[in-house]
């Protein structure tokens, strides 16, 4: 019942993987140690610019408005943090997999490559999005940054990762039918 | 280390794509979700006590609608956090309990444990078609408590085999 042993994938890969779950744990650190100055410059830039924000002026409006934007700046942060970690861990575990069992070396390629970039793309956009929210607004700043990292990033991790079960599903059907 | 059976590895790595493809359902598609979510409360009115009361109705809606989106979102992040684990514990499965009856045992827990999240798929569609609390009890008692369990079990199983191994392993004084 129990198979061959574990392949590592390769180096570069599993350097992306650390690199993201390091950056994980340094943004964690550094949300957490540089949460008022960066709440200050976020609401600074916001009142910078309040024709993007929409503020009008009137304390009660505007504090409302930027309590809002700085909601979602720290939530971006956060999901950074929780993303990078999570898949920093996914990134090791799914190509380590398909170092294992994947035998044609061109999917083994195109997989590992589409899981990594995709995996290790994906989470910085959070930190994008809270980037640009003082600049752009939630909204304009989510669109922005759906178009220029989660669909594309998140997109060839998706892909990659139903190639995966494709690949394996094949594998395990043939071992089925292998008397 | 050595790597559990193909079907286990299968069924995690199943997990992690539907898992990830759940994330996105919960951004770009959420507007989507939000429409199917009101059509299926629309569309089961007693399940979910809508009384034709506007502000009352609304509430309910808006109750049913977040948890449908809390169960998806529930979904995401179990399916990408529980396959890893039961990934590495089906590796050290493989790589140190002896027997291979004990071995399948463990094999067999720990594949339907890695079903658990999907508990989370069913908490979102029946808090949507039969209201939020039938809804939410149906996927607890149906799927989430015994695939929970069963991952639970395997979990302790595996760490009362660790520990006999350890004790196993020291030299005797």
């Amino acid at each position: 019942m129990t198979e061959a042993t574990w392949r590592l994938p390769p180096i570069p890969v599993l350097l992306v993987a650390v690199a993201l779950i390091a950056c994980a744990e340094v943004g964690g650190g550094a949300m957490a140690q540089f949460k008022l100055e960066l709440a200050r410059w976020a609401r600074g830039t916001m009142l910078a610019r309040p024709q993007v924000h929409g503020l009008v002026g009137v304390r009660d409006v505007d504090e409302q408005i930027l309590d809002e934007a700085l909601v979602k700046f720290d939530a971006g942060l956060r999901l950074f943090h929780l993303h990078a970690e999570g898949m920093g861990t996914i990134i090791i575990v799914t190509t380590m997999v398909t170092a294992s069992l994947v035998a044609r070396p061109f999917w083994r390629r195109a997989i590992m490559a589409l899981i990594t970039a995709g995996g290790a793309g994906y989470p910085f956009g959070y930190l994008l999005w809270s980037g640009l929210i003082p600049f752009h607004g939630i909204a304009r700043g989510k669109t922005m940054v759906e178009w220029l990292v989660w669909i594309p990033f998140g997109g060839a991790a998706i892909v990659a990762m139903w190639l995966l079960v494709g690949a394996l599903t094949v594998q395990w059907l043939g071992r089925q039918r292998t008397p | 280390m050595r790597r559990p059976p193909l079907i286990l590895i299968l069924v995690a790595i199943t997990m992690i794509a539907l898992g990830e493809t759940a994330g996105a359902f919960l951004a770009p598609l959420r507007p989507a979700v939000e429409r199917y979510a009101r059509g299926r409360i629309a569309a089961n009115p007693g399940a979910h006590g809508l009384t034709g009361s506007v502000e009352y109705d609304d509430e309910v809606r808006s109750r049913a609608v977040f948890a449908a989106e809390a169960g998806i979102s529930f979904f995401h992040t179990h399916a990408e956090g529980l396959a890893p684990v039961i990934l590495l514990a089906g590796t050290i499965v493989a790589s140190v309990v002896p027997g291979g009856a004990v071995r399948g045992v463990l094999y067999g827990l720990l594949t339907a444990g890695a079903l658990f999240p999907l508990g989370y798929v069913v908490y979102a569609l029946a808090a949507l078609e039969t209201g939020r609390e039938a809804g939410v009890g149906l996927a607890e008692r149906y799927v989430l408590t015994p695939l929970g369990s069963a991952a639970i079990l395997a979990l302790l199983a595996l760490v009362l085999l660790l520990g006999r191994a350890a004790r196993a392993r020291q030299p005797a004084r």
